[in-house]
């Protein structure tokens, strides 16, 4: 009888050592986990935090404090956003239309090179790849010799309206252009998961080649839209590469470079450039709220 | 009126250089309104020829000819046939009835009205018409095989094409669309070329069966024809089950001599005039021809010992094996299921004369099927 006592008690002792083991190791992971959400989001915080508060307070305070009711403002945001009112104007004209051109004509490309069978689709699905590869930067100067080459104000001078936004009907073209390799790649793992016999099915009911693209694969490839919908309006708005080499006349400037506008030459206006940055970057997070879910559905892969 | 002509169709794939024969030189004439079944092992080249005739595969070598057109160029869109998947093949982000709308909304002229009432109709027919504001997600298996059945009758084809269409279904379910099927052909009196690795279904939905082995037409006859006529080892063993009994014998001084069992048969001379003088043969015998008695009385009866016993209700499926002999020479045999034997007991087991069958061991070919007494029945109404 007492060794099974004994046992009994080595057994509740060593359940409560598993006990106290196991709150440790939940409280050093939540302690990780918090460490690493603060430093993660404190640059965000901080540029939070000097957009509100006036010149005097970003020198007085440190970063991270918040704006206590001396030093607080909005005049940043007011200035910001009265500087970049054209450059944001400008950005939605061109990434809109660029994006869904590129989410289109990638998912046509994409059809083209898994549901149709024809000659030479390797080497074409080559040049895809390829395409997915190439540095921004490798392309700058032969970019700019291209589209002073063909002088698309010039071609446009027929219509003012367009001749005058020549610069973003240029970066319009060069970022879907540029988009397409990855969208092309992005739908292609999607339709090669896609069911051959629906397809064949859709073939015998006597749809064309453009039909089942229409009726049938575009419908269900809409949360692989979402996904690059979000991928490349994130990518083209926030690309200022471009936009440097290609955007000429003021008027035409977009939102990254009116955003750099915001760097005044001689004296730094952080909470000028914070709310900047801000004002930039809400559009993009709009977007994923819109998209979000077929977002989360388009990378699980589901139909 | 549609028959559907392969003359000496053949399919290559080329692979990596080697040209692999999928499909060798088949040649099959389906009558207008007849079910063909197409049956083979798996591999055997029968979904490439139905694909064929879809116009989903190219074909290498020979015509197919749906009317009097050949179709060899005719695109899949524009050869009026229906195809009923294996997978259903449903359009997932599609209502039932645009589902079964899609069809006729891409290869007809219909107004939307006529497309509706044809649409309903079917779908009464195949009792799914409660189901038609419904998506395929929502559908059990059973219903969707009927959404896709109903896809291909709604457009009211020359041909109907099924690509193994019962084989997700569970058992029961399967040979209740089975009859189902049959009757809604029967109904339709299109012509159709059902494809399946299932010699039951062959046997009890098709006019004709065309068997196919490695990509070559064994035989294309009544199922009754194959059954009991068949024109080869291959088919007399794919045809029936449990399949047939072969033993391999030599022919010598009229008898024929078991090669690994000691078995000595006398031969009549009827049928040893029809070996064409070969010598080296494969009896078979099937299942229920084989008598099992209790001791053995003729020189056709021969001691037996059951070895094992499957009571199936209306019959007794037998494991036996030959008594003095070594090795392993066990056969099936089936007896009426009330019949009374011991697993483990001494019988004799009769090899009826008349419903042998003797084939060249070589080549083989049937030399001599067994004796049949109803000729019409086998050949079939439409022979």
């Amino acid at each position: 009888m007492a060794t099974a006592d004994e046992s009994r008690q080595t057994i509740g002792d060593r359940l409560a050592d598993r006990r106290e083991q196991l709150d440790l190791t939940r409280v050093g992971l939540y302690a990780a986990l918090i460490t690493l959400v603060g430093f993660y989001l404190s640059p965000l915080w901080a540029g939070l935090t000097t957009a509100f508060k006036t010149q005097a307070g970003f020198v007085n305070t440190t970063p991270l404090e918040p704006p206590t009711p001396e030093w607080f403002t909005i005049a940043p945001w007011a200035d910001a956003f009265s500087v970049m009112q054209g450059g944001l104007i400008n950005s939605i004209t061109f990434v809109l239309p660029a994006t869904v051109l590129s989410a289109l004509l990638g998912s046509l490309a994409a059809y083209g090179l898994t549901k149709l069978s024809w000659r030479g689709q390797v080497g074409v699905l080559v040049l895809f790849l390829a395409g997915v590869f190439l540095p921004y930067q490798s392309v700058l100067v032969p970019l700019r010799q291209f589209w002073s080459a063909v002088d698309l104000a010039g071609w446009l001078a027929f219509a003012p309206f367009l001749a005058n936004r020549a610069d973003l009907i240029e970066l319009t073209i060069t970022h879907t252009a540029y988009g397409i390799p990855i969208c092309t790649i992005l739908f292609r793992s999607y339709y090669k998961a896609m069911d051959d016999d629906m397809i064949e099915a859709a073939k015998i009911d006597g749809a064309s080649a453009f039909g089942i693209y229409k009726r049938i694969v575009f419908p269900l490839s809409l949360p692989m839209f979402a996904v690059t919908l979000i991928y490349q309006f994130t990518q083209v708005w926030n690309d200022l590469l471009f936009a440097l080499v290609l955007v000429t006349s003021r008027s035409n400037y977009v939102v990254t470079l009116s955003l750099n506008e915001l760097q005044g030459a001689m004296a730094q206006e952080y909470n000028l450039q914070m709310a900047g940055a801000f004002i930039a970057a809400f559009p993009t997070i709009i977007v994923y709220v819109i998209f979000g879910r077929q977002f989360a559905k388009g990378i699980a892969g589901g139909t | 009126m549609t028959e559907l002509t392969l003359e000496n169709v053949t399919k290559r794939f080329d692979d990596d250089g080697d040209v692999i024969v999928a499909v060798d030189d088949v040649s099959v004439e389906i009558d207008d309104g007849e079910f063909l079944v197409l049956v083979g092992p798996s591999g055997c080249g029968k979904s490439t020829t139905l694909r064929m005739i879809a116009g989903l595969e190219t074909v290498s070598d020979g015509q197919i000819v749906i009317g009097d057109e050949v179709v060899n160029d005719v695109p899949a869109q524009r050869r009026d046939i229906a195809m009923v998947f294996q997978s259903y093949a449903l359009y997932p982000h599609m209502t039932v009835r645009e589902n079964m709308r899609f069809g006729l909304e891409e290869s007809t002229n219909l107004t939307d009205k006529e497309m509706d009432s044809r649409v309903e109709k079917t779908a009464t027919t195949l009792e799914i018409d409660e189901l038609l504001e419904r998506k395929p997600g929502e559908l059990s298996g059973g219903q969707q095989q009927r959404v896709a059945l109903g896809r291909a009758i709604v457009r009211d084809p020359s041909v109907f094409l099924m690509d193994e269409p019962l084989s997700n279904l569970d058992a029961k379910l399967r040979s209740g669309m089975r009859t189902e099927l049959q009757r809604l052909q029967e109904q339709l009196d299109v012509t159709t070329v059902y494809v399946t690795h299932d010699q039951t279904e062959a046997m009890t939905m098709g006019d004709r069966i065309a068997i196919l082995n490695d990509g070559e037409l064994q035989q294309v006859a009544t199922p009754l024809e194959c059954y009991h006529r068949p024109n080869n080892v291959f088919v007399a063993g794919f045809i029936g089950e449990p399949s047939m009994n072969f033993f391999e014998v030599t022919l010598s001084d009229g008898q024929l001599v078991g090669d690994d069992v000691t078995f000595e048969y006398p031969l009549s001379a009827s049928i040893r005039e029809t070996l064409d003088s070969r010598s080296k043969l494969v009896l078979g015998i099937r299942p229920e021809d084989l008598e099992i008695v209790d001791r053995a009385e003729t020189d056709h009866d021969f001691p037996a010992v059951i070895n094992v016993i499957e009571p199936m209700g209306n019959e007794n499926n037998l494991l036996v094996d030959f008594l003095e002999t070594e090795g392993e020479t066990t056969f099936n045999v089936i007896v009426d299921g009330m019949r009374h034997l011991t697993a483990g007991g001494r019988y004799a087991v009769r090899f009826p004369e008349s419903a042998i069958h003797l084939f060249d061991r070589e080549t083989g070919t049937a030399l001599h099927n067994r004796q049949v007494e109803n000729e019409p029945e086998l050949l079939g109404p439409r022979a």
